[in-house]
């Protein structure tokens, strides 16, 4: 009776050995219970998602199309056991209006104050530091520089730094008897009203902003140096082509598409600029002059009580930059090419 | 051949000029955080005469920062008015009671259980895309995919509505769960365990191992580095949410991003306070850049993965 017992449980069942055979010619079955095992490894994150995630993108549309008039109090489902009762409520008190949130942005002259604000951000931000984290990138690249691992990681330094923490560091040093002033003025230069003026105002999230990002794109350019190869530089070499003819012909097409996709990231954040506004600017001085778009959609939200109309200027927002991620995603896909 | 070794170091001197410079303007910005902290507001806000040299006044502005009221930036021992309140774990913290959790250790508190949190659902969820067949499996793969290029940070209006209705407002559960199933974590787990062989499992299994031991015993250790980059990625992300927090966090409860922002909106902005806290949440991620500078530049690429 032992004897068989252990008999039967080293030898393989007809099961098992067939499913040796048929693996062993290369056919993979699935294993009992594996299609349940995959939900079930999937299950947690699936709930979240599906709450937390797929939820608001569905109900932050839905919203846009109605008036918020106050949290949800209708009972939707009522469930008393006498140990418990839940109670589940609607989740917003709304009336449809139609697309009168889309409409009214048309006439709504903040918003295109924040449409200008980050605009011009974004179009006087991103090329600089695109252009500065190339020339770091292809600097710290060139075989002559010693010390590279160090000026690497002091340059990308800023990455680490906390979004808001960082920006009192500039609200600081930017002040009309700030650092910054008193370098000018002792240099000869007249002080420069960082946070008054308008125009400097923008100026200065401007280089907050190259400050805290310059070194992570340059990780990531760097990344992309690496990939070129070197047989390219010594073809051109032997054409006689000088440094700079190497970097306009060689460097900068081979890194076309990581090129690209550090614009495109970096338009994204533009998009979704608040940490620094909110501290450097307290939020939009001087005269709305620095207020962005989040911002515009947080204050709407959360200080008018305006949910709807906040929900609609989410979906523009969400639409920009979907459309700017679409566009990232095919030129990476070009890459793979 | 003199012209051109003469323009050869010309060149390489400019390279290193403009190197240095970007290295300078890199650092100037933290040594003043630095220095501001261990000044007296007075004496590095002045456009005649800075200090430019660090002085000792920081634990005198750490003492002012301390005693604010609306803010507490670091625990301290005392009566409780603070406690890590987690919803149906209340309980299992309830030893802490002595200790007064401040904006600093709610930040790495709240930061660390999400960073543990997602790369659990995350690795499983990919764990389950890489490795199992199941009915649906590709719609649900692409519709978190497509989630990947939406500002998830941005959903705040509904997640609002959802907190108060599940009476998670002033919580840390609210700025946790949301990101928990964080897209770009189960998208970065699924790629990186497709490389785990078939072979492998399929012998485990063999050998009696249970499809969970399968996951932890086998395709866990062998992703470590994976895990490694995507806790820096978890981490930061959590560490430098603001809107979400902003919104839902009360008096008391504050994370870092948020307890700076009331210091900077206050009726009187004390500047030495501020760099005190600012010195503070910055430094010690500075350390932990320098030593795990490996991971940090692998998360950062991991994050700009491209399909």
């Amino acid at each position: 009776m032992a004897t068989r017992d252990s008999l039967s449980g080293t030898e393989p069942s007809l099961r098992d050995r067939l499913r040796f055979a048929r693996q062993s010619v290369g056919e993979r079955l699935p294993t009992p219970g594996e299609g349940i095992v995959g939900y079930l490894f999937l299950l947690p994150a699936f709930l979240l998602f599906g709450i937390f995630l797929a939820f608001p993108i569905v109900y932050t549309f839905y919203l846009s199309f109605f008036r918020f008039e106050g949290v949800g109090n209708d009972t939707l489902l009522w469930i008393d056991t006498g140990f418990f009762s839940y109670r589940l409520t609607s989740i917003a008190d709304l009336r449809f209006i139609g697309l009168e949130n889309y409409i009214a942005m048309f006439s709504d002259t903040l918003f295109h104050q924040a449409l200008f604000n980050t605009t011009f951000i974004l179009v006087v931000q991103v090329p600089l530091m695109v252009a500065l984290a190339l020339l770091f990138a292809v600097a710290l690249d060139a075989s002559f520089v010693r010390l590279r691992g160090v000026f690497r990681t002091v340059l990308a330094l800023p990455v680490s730094a906390n979004l808001v923490a960082y920006s009192t560091v500039f609200l600081l040093m930017m002040q009309d008897a700030g650092l910054i002033n008193y370098v000018l003025t002792s240099i000869g230069l007249p002080a420069i009203p960082w946070l008054t003026s308008s125009f400097w105002s923008r100026m200065t999230i401007v280089g907050a902003v190259t400050w805290r990002w310059t070194g992570y794109n340059m990780i990531i350019l760097l990344a992309g140096l690496q990939n070129i190869p070197q047989q390219l530089y010594e073809a051109a070499e032997i054409d006689g082509a000088t440094r700079i003819q190497k970097f306009r012909y060689v460097t900068v097409p081979q890194l076309r598409p990581v090129l690209l996709f550090v614009f495109v990231t970096s338009t994204i954040g533009t998009f979704k600029l608040f940490s620094e506004p909110v501290i450097i600017n307290g939020g939009g001085a001087p005269l709305d002059s620095t207020i962005t778009i989040v911002q515009y959609i947080y204050q709407t939200a959360f200080i008018d009580f305006r949910l709807g109309y906040a929900s609609a200027l989410t979906y523009v927002l969400i639409g920009v930059v979907s459309v700017l991620s679409a566009i990232q995603l095919n030129v990476g896909g070009e890459s793979d090419a | 051949m003199r012209e051109e070794t003469r323009r050869e170091a010309v060149w390489q001197f400019l390279t290193y000029a403009f190197i240095l410079l970007g290295a300078i303007l890199t650092l100037v910005p933290l040594y003043w955080i630095f220095v501001a902290s261990t000044l007296k507001e007075s004496q590095f806000l002045s456009s005649t005469s800075p200090r430019l040299a660090p002085g000792d006044s920081f634990f005198a502005n750490f003492q002012s920062l301390q005693a604010r009221e609306n803010v507490q930036f670091v625990g301290h021992v005392g009566e409780m008015t603070h406690y890590i309140d987690l919803g149906p774990f209340y309980i299992a913290y309830d030893f802490w009671n002595l200790w007064n959790m401040g904006a600093i250790e709610s930040s790495i508190f709240v930061a660390g259980v999400y960073t543990l949190l997602s790369l659990l659902l995350c690795s499983m969820a990919g764990f389950a895309f890489a490795k199992y067949e199941f009915r649906f499996k590709k719609p649900i793969f692409y519709a978190i995919l497509a989630t990947l290029i939406l500002p998830i940070q941005l959903l705040v209006i509904p997640l609002f509505l959802l907190m108060s209705q599940l009476g998670l407002t002033n919580n840390y559960w609210a700025i946790i769960l949301p990101w928990a199933a964080n897209p770009l974590g189960i998208f970065l787990m699924r790629q990186n365990m497709r490389s785990i062989p078939d072979a492998l499992l399929e012998s485990a299994r063999m050998d009696g191992a249970t499809e969970f031991q399968l996951f932890y015993k086998i395709a866990l250790p062998t992703m470590k580095s994976s895990l490694a980059a995507l806790s820096i990625i978890l981490f930061l992300f959590q560490w430098n949410l603001f809107l979400f927090p902003l919104v839902i966090l009360d008096q008391g409860k504050y994370t870092i991003p948020v307890a700076i922002n009331q210091l900077v909106g206050a009726q009187r902005v004390y500047y030495d306070q501020i760099m005190v806290a600012a010195t503070l949440s910055i430094i010690p991620i500075f350390v932990l850049f320098l030593f795990l500078q490996k991971q940090f530049v692998s998360g950062i690429l991991a994050g700009s993965v491209k399909e």
